[in-house]
Formats: C-alpha cells, sequence, structure tokens
C-alpha cells in the first residue's frame, strides 16, 4: 500500500492505492500521525484506488477513526469499490465511521 | 275403418258395400299386407319392449359402477387434500430440538448471528492491531532498556577506574591518605555492586525482552491471519438464507393451490354422484314408455286376433320386406340387430321350443354386449 495527501480548506484527502493488510502497520501508523498533525478537521481516506483490505486492515481503519476522535477530528471513507466496498458493508463500519460515495 | 280406393279385385265378404251391416269390401292383398305388418309391428314392439329394459338395465348397473367409483375418487381426492395441508403445514417450519420453528425466524436468527460474528471479527482485528501497537512501542522501550544498562556498564567501569586511580594517589600520600584509601576501597566495593546489579538487570531485562519478542510475534501471526473471507462469507450465506425463504414460500403457494384443487375435486366428484340420479328418472320414463308399449302391443294383437278369426282360411301373410329392411337398417348394433332378427325369425318355431330366443342365447359369442362403435 502506498498512499498520497492532498490538502483542502477544510480536508486533508489521503489517497489509499493498492492493498491494505497487516504488513502495512507501520506505515499506516505513520499516516495515522501525520493526519493528526495536519491541521484540517475533517480527514477523508479516499479509497477509489484501494483494491484490497484484509481484516487486520479494517481493524488499523477503526484505530485510525479512534485516534482522529481523539484529536477532535473526523474521519470519512470514500468512494470504496469492490472487495473493499463489499468488507466495509459486511463489517457494518458504517454505524462507527462516516462513509461516503 | 274407410277404404276409398278403386273397387276391390278380389272381393272377401259376399258383395258390395253394405252400410247397415257394417261391412265393407277390403282386397286380400291389402289383408295380407295388414296382416303381415301387424305380425312384424308386435314383435317389433316386443323387441323393443326388451331393448328398452335391457338398456335401463344396463344404464342402471353402469351408474351404479359409475357412482362408487366416483365415491372412491371422492375418497382419495379429500384424503390427497388432507396430506397436502399437512404438507403445508410444516413447509414453513422446522423442527429443532423438538420444537417447530418458522422458517422466516429461523432465517433471522441465522443471520443475526452471522452478523455477530463478523462484529466479533472487527473487534478483535482492531484490538490485535492495538496490541500489536503497544508492543512495537514496548520493544523499543525495552531496546532502550538495554542500551541504559549498558551505559550502567560504562558508567561502573570509569567510576572503578577514578577508584583505583584514587587508591594509588592515596598510597602515594602516605599517612595524610589513609583514609581517602578507605573512600577509594568503599567506592570500588560500590562499583563492584552495581556492576553487579547491572548484570542481573540484565538478565531480566533481556528474558523480558524474549518474552515480549516472542509475544509480538504471535500477535503478528494472529493479526496476519486474513478474517476477510470470512467475512464476505456473510453475503453468501444471506443470500443462500433469502433463496430459501423465497422458495419454502413458493412451495407453501403451491402446495395451497394443490389443496385447493383437491378439495374442489372432491366436491365436483360429489356434484357428479348428485348428477348419476338422471338414471332413477330415466329408468321411471323407460317404464313408463314400456308400459305403453305393452298396452299399445296387447291392443294390436287383440285386433289382429279378432281380424284373424273373421280372415278366411285361405288368405295369408304378406311379410314387408320394404318395412323388415328399414327397421334393419335402424339396429346398427350387431348384437342387437342379431336379437331382432332371431325374434322375427325364430319365434313359434321349434327353435324357440328350444330356448333360442332367451335373452341373452347368441349373445356371448364375443363381444358380450360391449358396444360397437362405428
Amino acid at each position: 500500500m502506498d498512499y498520497g495527501i492532498e490538502q483542502r480548506d477544510l480536508e486533508a484527502v489521503v489517497r489509499l492505492r493498492g492493498r491494505l493488510t497487516f504488513n502495512d502497520h507501520a506505515r499506516l501508523r505513520g499516516l495515522i500521525g501525520e493526519m493528526v498533525q495536519n491541521r484540517a478537521p475533517r480527514q477523508v481516506l479516499d479509497l477509489s484506488s484501494l483494491e484490497f483490505v484484509d481484516s487486520a486492515g479494517i481493524g488499523m481503519l477503526l484505530i485510525a477513526r479512534e485516534e482522529m476522535t481523539n484529536n477532535g477530528k473526523e474521519l470519512v471513507l470514500r468512494a470504496a469499490t469492490g472487495q473493499v466496498k463489499r468488507v466495509l458493508t459486511v463489517a457494518q463500519i458504517g454505524k462507527i465511521v462516516t462513509i461516503e460515495d | 275403418m274407410a277404404f276409398d280406393g278403386a273397387a276391390p279385385a278380389t272381393p272377401v265378404s259376399t258383395g258390395t258395400e253394405d252400410g247397415a251391416n257394417g261391412k265393407i269390401a277390403v282386397t286380400t292383398d291389402l289383408l295380407s299386407t295388414w296382416l303381415g305388418f301387424a305380425d312384424v309391428q308386435r314383435r317389433t314392439l316386443d323387441v323393443v319392449q326388451t331393448e328398452l329394459t335391457r338398456t335401463s338395465r344396463h344404464v342402471e348397473d353402469a351408474t351404479v359402477d359409475l357412482s362408487d367409483r366416483f365415491r372412491l375418487l371422492a375418497a382419495k381426492a379429500l384424503e390427497q387434500s388432507e396430506r397436502v395441508e399437512q404438507i403445508v403445514a410444516l413447509a414453513g417450519s422446522v423442527s429443532i430440538d423438538g420444537e417447530r420453528v418458522p422458517m422466516d425466524q429461523l432465517v433471522v436468527g441465522m443471520q443475526d448471528m452471522i452478523t455477530d460474528m463478523v462484529t466479533n471479527i472487527v473487534t478483535l482485528s482492531r484490538h490485535a492491531m492495538s496490541m500489536v501497537y503497544l508492543l512495537d512501542d514496548v520493544q523499543k522501550d525495552v531496546a532502550e532498556l538495554e542500551k541504559s544498562i549498558g551505559d550502567i556498564d560504562t558508567i561502573n567501569r570509569q567510576t572503578n577506574f577514578l577508584a583505583l586511580n584514587a587508591a594509588i594517589e592515596a598510597q602515594r600520600a602516605g599517612d595524610a591518605g589513609r583514609t581517602f584509601a578507605v573512600v577509594a576501597q568503599e567506592v570500588r566495593n560500590l562499583s563492584r555492586s552495581t556492576a553487579a546489579l547491572a548484570d542481573r538487570m540484565r538478565g531480566k531485562v533481556t528474558a523480558v525482552v524474549k518474552g515480549v519478542r516472542n509475544g509480538h510475534d504471535i500477535l503478528r501471526q494472529i493479526a496476519n491471519t486474513d478474517m476477510s473471507p470470512q467475512m464476505l462469507a456473510k453475503e453468501r450465506v444471506d443470500k443462500t438464507m433469502d433463496s430459501l425463504v423465497e422458495q419454502t414460500a413458493h412451495f407453501q403457494s403451491v402446495l395451497e393451490t394443490a389443496a385447493d384443487v383437491s378439495s374442489d375435486m372432491s366436491s365436483t366428484i360429489a356434484h357428479v354422484i348428485t348428477g348419476m340420479q338422471f338414471q332413477d328418472l330415466t329408468k321411471q320414463r323407460i317404464e313408463a314408455i314400456n308400459d305403453s308399449l305393452a298396452i299399445m302391443s296387447a291392443g294390436l294383437n287383440e285386433l289382429e286376433t279378432r281380424i284373424r278369426a273373421q280372415v278366411p282360411a285361405g288368405v295369408g301373410t304378406s311379410e314387408p320386406q320394404e318395412w323388415l329392411n328399414q327397421l334393419l337398417d335402424r339396429f346398427t348394433l350387431s348384437e342387437m340387430r342379431e336379437r331382432f332378427v332371431r325374434k322375427l325369425l325364430l319365434e313359434g318355431t321349434a327353435l324357440d321350443e328350444n330356448g333360442v330366443l332367451d335373452v341373452d342365447a347368441g349373445a356371448g359369442d364375443s363381444s358380450g354386449g360391449d358396444i360397437e362403435l362405428f
């Protein structure tokens, strides 16, 4: 998995690419740190280019959400497709995290 | 009876018309024809009566037989309807531990169970990742600790070195340095104790580091076990359950229709059996017709006898061939035609005496009374 951050007025959009699995845990922790530091109150993870997420990845996304909440920010998961969208739906992540199409 | 035709060619009576005696002249030919016709008519009436009686009995037997069969059919239709209703009652539910659970309730229960399972997987994954991050940090801290113990060793070596130098300097100072030599020795003792403590700490820290690394590895293996396929299995299970519910509903509706049809069949058959009562009426009508025919036949017979008594012995009976042919043409059933022919030709002969004209004689040769179509 790799990512790119795009800074906008009220939100920072982080575009995740490739596969988000357990092996990315250190990198994702770094990203969470960057997002906490970022001044935008709304942190958007753009998942349109993410092809796959495993159960550890789901766990990490929930940790990211918790970290954002602890720092007074909102986490948004945007434009998930394919397997990522199906897993998010089945796991009912929408009940915990804001999901946008 | 009045004849206004041409004058008789061969007078039977004594002479011309005599209105006063009530006598008229009739030709021998006409009388022969009439006698022949009367004979055929009487026999035909007999045959018709017999045939009507046979037909009535035939219809009665067939009706009784049909009614019995229809009753059987109605009973079976009712039985089938009850069985189908039993299936309908059971189709929408399954038995679990001896208790009937409606299919839709069961499906909702299973789906809830799987939803809980998926939620648990998500919670476990989240906790596992939190632990992984926590142990990542602990590992860093422990590494720091190892480094710190190393630092203590360095400091201790320097302390020991300084104490040794101090002892040497105290020796050189002689009596003035004696007290200082004691202090330097104490510092060396302290340094040794510190070194021993650092050693013990290193041993313990090494054990902790090993434990933490093992735990970290195990936790990484756990967190690295991808459960997303199991989560996605919910999609398949949901579809299967929906399909199961739909199929069960379909079966139930088909079976309900089948139960209704069976029930309809049963009541229709009951109507058919009621409809069979037409036979009673038919029988009564045929009996009435037969009674009329018997009266006509008796009248004809009497008339024939009276006329024959007045006819001279020389006058014979003329067979009405054309009528006979017309009559025979009507009897298209061979068995019936056979009975008619026997009656016409054999009655009053020696064969008749021997019982050839018994109703069923000659009928058993082949078809045994089956209806001949075309």
